[in-house]
């Protein structure tokens, strides 16, 4: 496995992993009767958290994953990962716009500040895990 | 998903010394892991790729590509 495609595979977990977490928290918590969808320190100690976490495991798993990767499968990007780049990154961004657009949908129904920028942050997450997804898939499958 | 071009290079490898995919790989500027999607069928190279996979076994393009699409 090259190291392009493993740092595809760390995105991926760690993305599921952090804000997984944070939206199960956040949206978990709209159907109790202490909700932190409006803010206050306790949805900002999750963001910080889930931020911090994420740059951590990052980091970590992509030093581990470049002491384990060969050096045939650390050498600059050729033709085939440079198109596997451009593919996955602009199915992302294309995702990224569709969600943008249907953000009008939270905001028709009455939500505002701080829940929009959540289903933005969550539009965003989602786009990544796109992009990971497709780039392991043309990793694997074939371009 | 399959491309509809065959290839030669494993057999080519083999008949010019045993060359690995990763000797391959470094002389015609591209990673292993590519070389490896190439004769497994699930990259097709660009024409330039292809010239340089020719070039290093000496042979012509038809030697190392072949058109299996419909004709």
């Amino acid at each position: 496995m090259s190291f392009r495609e493993k740092s595809a595979w760390i995105t991926l977990v760690t993305v599921l992993v952090c804000f997984g977490a944070y939206f199960t928290e956040l949206f978990g918590g709209l159907a109790g009767a202490n909700h932190h969808f409006g803010g206050g320190w306790h949805s900002l100690h999750l963001l910080l958290l889930s931020v911090l976490a994420l740059v951590v495991l990052q980091i970590t798993l992509t030093c581990i994953a470049a002491l384990t990767t060969p050096k045939d499968g650390r050498g600059p990007a050729d033709e085939r990962e440079r198109l596997i780049q451009l593919r996955s990154h602009s199915l992302g961004y294309h995702v990224l716009m569709v969600l943008a657009v249907g953000l009008f949908a939270p905001a028709f129904f009455g939500h505002r500040g701080l829940e929009m920028a959540n289903f933005a942050l969550l539009a965003v997450v989602i786009a990544t895990l796109t992009v990971a997804v497709a780039q392991i898939f043309m990793y694997r499958r074939g371009v | 998903m399959a491309l509809p071009i065959a290839n030669q290079i494993r057999r080519l490898r083999f008949e010019a010394g045993e060359m690995t995919q990763s000797e391959l790989a470094e002389r015609i500027g591209m990673t292993r892991q590519t070389v490896a999607a190439i004769e497994a069928g699930k990259y097709s190279p660009s024409l330039e790729a292809a010239f340089r996979i020719a070039h290093v076994f000496g042979v012509g393009l038809d030697a190392v590509f072949q058109w299996t699409g419909e004709a």
